[in-house]
């Protein structure tokens, strides 16, 4: 018969263990008390779930040296109920993403608006914030 | 005569309306994407003793570390404290899906077909499927556990009740908090006054993994017409994480 401290550390491990993950979390990965905003030229955009990524070469200061971001979307099903499509953007574009910076620091965000060149955005605006039954962070 | 036939029909009359009384509400359709529900105090006084309220339903996530009031025991507070959230980026483990523990109460839609034997859930979220039989069967003790579990129903005036058990170790709060394979979920199900909302209210226990009980209330707003997209979830998704 195994030993209670047994009993708990095999328990731990069956619930630490992996496998038993959902879609990463936006509240454990994103800092949603700052803002970032990059304005950048798409080099690839991947329209599917659990998340679309858009894929971009921006400079952090004004002049300064280009570097590879990677913008994750909403789900790619909730993005489809605000108009985007696999083919919303393409490698060329130049746009302007609004969101979250990671919390560890990476050139990768959690995007909540995208905006043309043109000043237009790209979909149905996001909902207002607290009036978000959609979940702008999913 | 005359009298004896008025008679007879006026019973038969009132069995119809008694019978169409007690019919159970049709709760298929549509329900756009979950959100939060209002706390209703009346229900919470209805609660076992010894639940706490969550309130991360809909778009809501706690930060790490943060499980809203659940009381959990050592080994399963261990396990999530060493969580990382880099772990679950990972081509190996980002499409798993949730339990209902977590997929019901996200703001993602779902559609309803009823039936008086069945009733089906076709959820969005991870493209999962709940089947509920309503023909007054048990829990059978060799099915599998799966993330959708084996779920019973049955129904109490306007509101359904679904009680799931074998439901496969999974994410509570989507923070590193899991709940084992012997979880039990109650769920209820009833419509808003005028038709328009879903409300549900989730209760799961997991003598495992909490010394107390769980709830969450929440809702989704019909919309006619509309059905659930294919979530098809890629796994490459993880890829962009590492670059």
């Amino acid at each position: 018969m195994p030993s209670r401290l047994t009993v708990s550390v095999l328990l731990a491990l069956a619930l630490g263990g992996g496998g038993v993950v959902a879609h990463h979390s936006f509240a454990v990965f994103f800092d949603d008390t700052k803002s970032v905003e990059i304005k950048g030229t798409v080099t690839e955009f991947v329209f599917s779930n659990p998340h679309a990524v858009i894929t971009l070469t921006a400079a952090r200061t004004s002049g300064g040296a280009l570097e590879t971001w990677r913008v994750e979307t909403n789900a790619q099903t909730l993005l489809r109920r605000r108009g985007w499509t696999a083919s919303s953007l393409k490698a060329g574009d130049v746009i302007t993403v609004q969101g979250w910076p990671s919390r560890d620091g990476k050139n990768y965000m959690r995007m909540r608006r995208v905006l043309r060149a043109d000043g237009t955005e790209l979909g149905a605006p996001p909902p207002a914030p607290g009036t978000d039954p959609s979940g702008e962070r999913r | 005569m005359t009298r004896t036939v008025a008679f007879a029909l006026a019973l038969v009359l009132a069995a119809s309306v008694a019978a169409a009384q007690q019919k159970p509400p049709d709760l298929s359709g549509y329900w756009g994407a979950g959100r939060a529900g209002q706390v209703d105090p009346q229900r919470v006084a209805q609660l076992p003793p010894n639940t706490v309220v969550l309130r991360d339903a809909g778009a809501v996530e706690f930060p790490a570390n943060e499980y809203g009031g659940l009381r959990v025991k050592p080994a399963a507070l261990a396990a999530a404290k060493q969580w990382k959230p880099a772990d679950d980026m990972s081509i190996s483990r980002v499409c798993q899906p949730p339990s209902i523990v977590y997929a019901m109460q996200g703001p993602f839609p779902m559609e309803i077909h009823q039936g008086t034997e069945l009733i089906v859930m076709k959820l969005e979220y991870y493209d999962m499927v709940r089947i509920i039989f309503m023909d007054k069967r048990g829990h059978p003790e060799k099915v599998p556990h799966s993330k959708v579990g084996h779920s019973v129903g049955h129904w109490e005036g306007a509101t359904l009740v679904v009680d799931t058990v074998k439901v496969s170790a999974s994410t509570i709060t989507n923070n590193g908090l899991n709940h084992s394979d012997n979880v039990h979920v109650t769920e209820r199900f009833w419509l808003s006054a005028d038709g328009r909302t879903l409300l549900g209210l989730q209760e799961f226990e997991d003598p495992d993994v909490l010394e107390n009980r769980g709830a969450r209330f929440m809702a989704w707003d019909r919309v006619p017409g509309e059905f659930v997209l294919p979530y098809e979830c890629d796994p490459s998704f993880a890829l962009n994480y590492v670059k």
